[in-house]
């Protein structure tokens, strides 16, 4: 209806000729976002779009973007949908290609992630790659080691490693008398297996937890009687449980029927949100999870503030989608780009340049790390369910 | 051995969930001959709307969301019968079967616009209830949705073999032209018995939310192929031998999952499938 | 133009995914089994170029004979199932295979990575095609070469006796049989020549996207291979890239501005275009 209007307003607009000198002047950088906003993940496209169409919101409000040429240019947002689905991910990446989009933000899909990756140019300057060369800075896709497979994606997704590391230092010292660790994982789905085999595992391990083992189980999974009685069986201190929403909540479910409650329910960053307290507020309480995002300054609460009034909600998904924005506008202008649409190319090959060239970035949180391979090392913070809300239980900041 | 049986037992309780959804598709297919790729999704789909109920009555009880979703699944029933079945001459099955794949992506995408792709939570009747048997526990919801499962096998034997109603739909399955002739009017007796494997399936759809406890789109698919193997192990048509197979397969998956592990459940279960198929092709009580 | 050349390397394959099954529907066998060639070609012609560094066209043969000989060996058990019992004895090998993609792991080390398939987490890094300096331009030539042909074959087949009695089968088993028609031969065949094709677009497929995974070749593959013919309609090889066409090009691509509604539309549209054309786009054979 929005676009409809807005259409029919431009139309208008377009025929009383109100094309004043300056309108037609004005100046633009596109920047694509892309995702999926149609689907299960919805959620993520949505979130995604509506922080980015803030941010950009704010930015111009500020001025825009100042061009080589000392003059300034508005952004403008559009964002695509990838449903998920690789093959559509690598049209609308092309597609993006042959926009006048100066970067592209996104996918928020792994599995959509890799294999986009995978058709850009490996290393710049290398002639013999015919890979696509187009500049991709990743909010929400978090499946570990993605941005290493080309030298044009970056990332801004928090590091597991780093925070599940921190998280499990933080209760070893704060419940010492916790001594087991057991998994709860997601087999065949690729983020969260590596999450608890690669990071919430190998870091318990680190930190002097014994690790009892784990229950495997699949992401369409809606019977865990067995796993259950795996877990009463090793009777673990901590359960640690690498699963989406949906599953998540059936496990949980089930271990109420079964009566078994560990001491400590430590879960997968991507569950911090609000699905599990639509799917099972009352069985998820207490579950502590490390997050890189929460309303717990002024920035992080009017962040989350504009987003909503393009009705998304703020996580940590989409709040990197906002920073992704503010990162994109300050490489913009340190590297000068041109903002003429005939020099697109040499544009976006400023932009790589630029985010290859960033030592840190500003957070919401804090100071941001970039990393050789093109990913980030965010500030972070642990939060647990409380009565049905995801309350800030430790801020290492 | 005493962790083997509660492994065995808890999976039989939840092929009960099989059971009660594999009724519904063997009536479909085996009965009235007709291949509906939806029916798990409308089940899923009549859930939802017992959901509704909560909307406009926020503490109602878990047996007023059943029933809801009960007589949305009859509601929906008769809509996909409108949709993929009235209008597509009898000729072109290739036409059915892709209209309810259709119709399937439909309904997914219906529930996901309405309710953004989140699961939710969905009420139950005696999730708390665990009943023990020396050893082992036994889940009392799980034993709720297998006596459901028995009345409507009861209901539906009932209904198939006592009545006019079920005369007329085994007439048009399978002499759809002599049926006619005999003056019995096709079109409605297919769309009251796809109301009422509707309303089976809404049934389905309620139990099987209320037994995971948490409702998504992503059980659509899983349940459908699921329904599809249960059919098959059941024999096409043979009611009881759906609640058995559904059992059958619910203790089967639990104890694949035991012997190696959940990467390589389902391909024993795709195994057993084509071990029926090789050797017992008309399913538990083929005469073979 | 990339996108353009992107899109049609996308319905190249697809349309080599739909041709599989569509041969296999001229007999009256409903195949949800096709995604699994699929999957085969797309594993083998992937581990040749990548492991093995073979040259991308032999790699497309041996895919292509992979699935021929894969398809064979279904081909005879699926001649016991009728009907209703094929379609879930295939959907279940199609699972059946996803599930062992899904288990298996064979990694070498190249330098200092490891490549190779790796269970749930997919095969990477297929990169041939870029590596090489084939522009999308070149893909999208090479992958129509392989459409063109398999388009021109089944052509020729409906235009030779054998697609006669390919249909003939498919219309009346009996009748068929009764005239001196050897079932076995006419079914497994088709069933075989399919495999090869979806052996073929497989083995593009894992090229043109550079990562496949389990989840790549799911229910939905097989779904949209069979839908494919089936919208198309089963006259000629041009239905099937017409419905390619149709919900590619047109429910997936053209209907993006419609945001949300796209994929309501999608489900919509296959049900509208069923009732009012049920025997398919292209309309049946009036012979």
């Amino acid at each position: 209806m929005k676009k409809i209007a807005l259409a029919v307003a431009a139309a208008f607009a377009a025929a009383a000729g109100t094309g004043s000198d300056a309108l037609a002047q004005e100046k633009t950088v596109r920047i694509s976002g892309f995702g999926a906003k149609t689907g299960v993940i919805r959620l993520f496209g949505i979130n995604s779009e509506a922080a980015m169409l803030a941010a950009a919101e704010v930015i111009n409000k500020q001025g825009g973007v100042t061009l080589a040429d000392g003059s300034k240019a508005k952004i403008v947002v559009d964002f695509l949908d990838d449903r998920c689905n690789a093959e559509e991910g690598i049209s609308v990446i092309r597609r993006i290609y042959g926009s006048d989009a100066a970067v592209a933000v996104g996918p928020t899909c792994s599995n959509v992630a890799e294999p986009l990756y995978g058709i850009l140019q490996k290393r710049v300057d290398d002639k013999g790659d015919s890979g696509l060369q187009m500049p991709v800075f990743t909010d929400v896709a978090i499946k570990g080691g993605l941005a290493k497979i080309s030298e044009w994606s970056f990332r801004n997704v928090p590091s597991e490693w780093t925070m599940y590391s921190s998280l499990y230092y933080w209760l070893k010292t704060k419940h010492p008398n916790l001594k087991t660790v057991y998994g709860g994982v997601e087999e065949d789905f690729a983020h969260s297996r590596a999450s608890w085999y690669a990071v919430m595992k190998d870091r318990a391990l680190a930190n002097g937890y014994e690790v009892m083992g784990e229950s495997k189980w699949l992401l369409n999974d809606s019977n865990f009687s067995t796993q259950v009685r795996e877990m009463k069986k090793a009777n673990a201190d901590i359960l640690s449980v690498a699963a989406h929403p949906f599953t998540t909540c059936g496990l949980l479910k089930e271990m109420k029927r079964q009566g078994y409650k560990p001491k400590l329910l430590v879960g997968l960053t991507s569950t911090s949100s609000m699905e599990v307290m639509q799917g099972c507020p009352k069985d998820v309480e207490g579950m502590i999870i490390p997050t890189s995002y929460a309303p717990v300054n002024k920035e992080a609460k009017f962040a989350a503030d504009q987003t909503a009034k393009y009705k998304g909600s703020a996580d940590l998904h989409s709040m990197a989608a906002w920073e992704n924005m503010f990162i994109l506008k300050q490489v913009m202008e340190s590297e000068r780009i041109s903002g003429d649409k005939s020099q697109l190319q040499a544009d976006r090959r400023k932009i790589r340049d630029g985010l290859a060239k960033l030592k840190e970035t500003k957070g919401l949180l804090g100071v941001t790390k970039r990393t050789e391979d093109r990913e980030a090392d965010k500030p972070y913070l642990f939060v647990q369910a409380q009565k049905g809300e995801w309350k800030v239980l430790h801020n290492p900041l | 051995m005493l962790d083997f049986l509660q492994v065995v037992v808890d999976g039989l309780l939840f092929g009960a969930t099989y059971a009660l959804i594999g009724i519904g598709f063997t009536l479909v297919f085996g009965v009235m001959h007709k291949i509906n790729m939806t029916y798990a999704a409308a089940s899923i789909g009549g859930a939802y709307l017992g959901l509704l109920v909560l909307k406009v009555m926020a503490g109602a009880p878990a047996w007023l969301v059943f029933l809801c979703g009960f007589l949305g699944g009859g509601a929906l029933g008769y809509v996909v019968y409108l949709a993929c079945f009235h209008f597509i001459p009898y000729s072109s099955p290739l036409a059915t079967l892709m209209s309810t794949v259709g119709m399937l992506l439909l309904i997914d995408e219906i529930i996901v616009h309405a309710t953004e792709g989140r699961p939710l939570n969905y009420p139950a009747m005696f999730d708390d209830v665990m009943l023990r048997a020396g050893e082992f526990s036994l889940r009392g919801d799980l034993l709720l949705v297998f006596g459901v499962s028995v009345a409507c096998m009861a209901g539906l034997l009932v209904l198939l073999y006592r009545t006019k109603l079920g005369l007329a739909t085994r007439a048009v399955s399978q002499q759809p032209t002599a049926a006619q002739l005999c003056g019995i009017r096709i079109a409605r007796v297919n769309a009251v018995t796809f109301v009422i494997t509707g309303l089976l399936g809404g049934i389905a759809g309620a139990l099987i939310g209320a037994s995971v406890g948490t409702l998504s789109p992503l059980l659509t698919l899983p349940l459908t192929v699921k329904g599809l193997i249960v059919t098959v192990i059941g024999g096409l048509g043979n009611v009881p031998g759906a609640i058995i197979a559904g059992l059958l397969v619910g203790a089967f998956e639990n104890v694949f999952q035991l012997w190696r592990g959940v990467t390589e459940r389902d391909l024993y279960v795709m195994l057993l499938l084509f071990v029926f198929l090789v050797f017992r092709p008309g399913g538990l009580s083929s005469k073979n | 133009m990339d996108f353009y050349y992107g899109m049609a390397q996308l319905i190249g394959v697809h349309t080599l995914l739909g041709l599989s099954a569509y041969i296999v529907l001229l007999t009256g066998q409903v195949s949800m089994a096709q995604a699994a060639f699929f999957a085969i070609g797309a594993y083998t012609a992937g581990m040749l170029t990548v492991l093995a560094g073979w040259h991308i066209v032999p790699a497309l043969g041996a895919s292509s004979i992979l699935g021929a000989a894969t398809a064979c060996a279904v081909g005879f058990p699926a001649l016991r199932v009728k009907g209703l019992m094929l379609v879930i004895a295939t959907l279940a090998f199609g699972e059946g295979v996803r599930l062992f993609f899904f288990n298996f792991d064979y990694q070498i080390a190249k330098g200092n990575i490891k490549v190779g398939p790796l269970g749930g987490e997919g095969f990477r890094q297929i990169r041939y095609f870029p590596e090489n300096g084939w522009t999308t331009f070149d893909v999208m030539l090479f992958i129509w070469l392989f459409a063109l042909a398999a388009m021109a074959v089944l052509w020729w087949f409906d235009r030779s006796r054998y697609g006669a009695v390919l249909r003939a089968v498919g219309e009346d088993e009996l009748a068929a049989q009764s005239v001196g028609v050897n079932l076995t031969a006419v079914k497994v065949s088709a069933m075989t020549v399919g495999g090869a094709i979806a052996g073929v677009g497989g083995g593009l497929y894992a090229h043109y996207t550079t990562h496949i995974e389990h989840s790549s070749f799911n229910v939905l593959v097989a779904t949209f291979a069979i839908a494919y013919p089936i919208v198309g309609g089963l006259s000629n090889v041009f239905g099937t890239l017409a419905a390619v066409i149709f919900v590619q090009a047109f429910l997936v691509e053209g209907l993006r501005d419609l945001g949300d509604w796209r994929n309501l539309l999608f489900g919509a549209l296959i049900v509208l275009a069923m009732n009012l054309r049920p025997h398919g786009l292209f309309g049946r054979r009036h012979a």
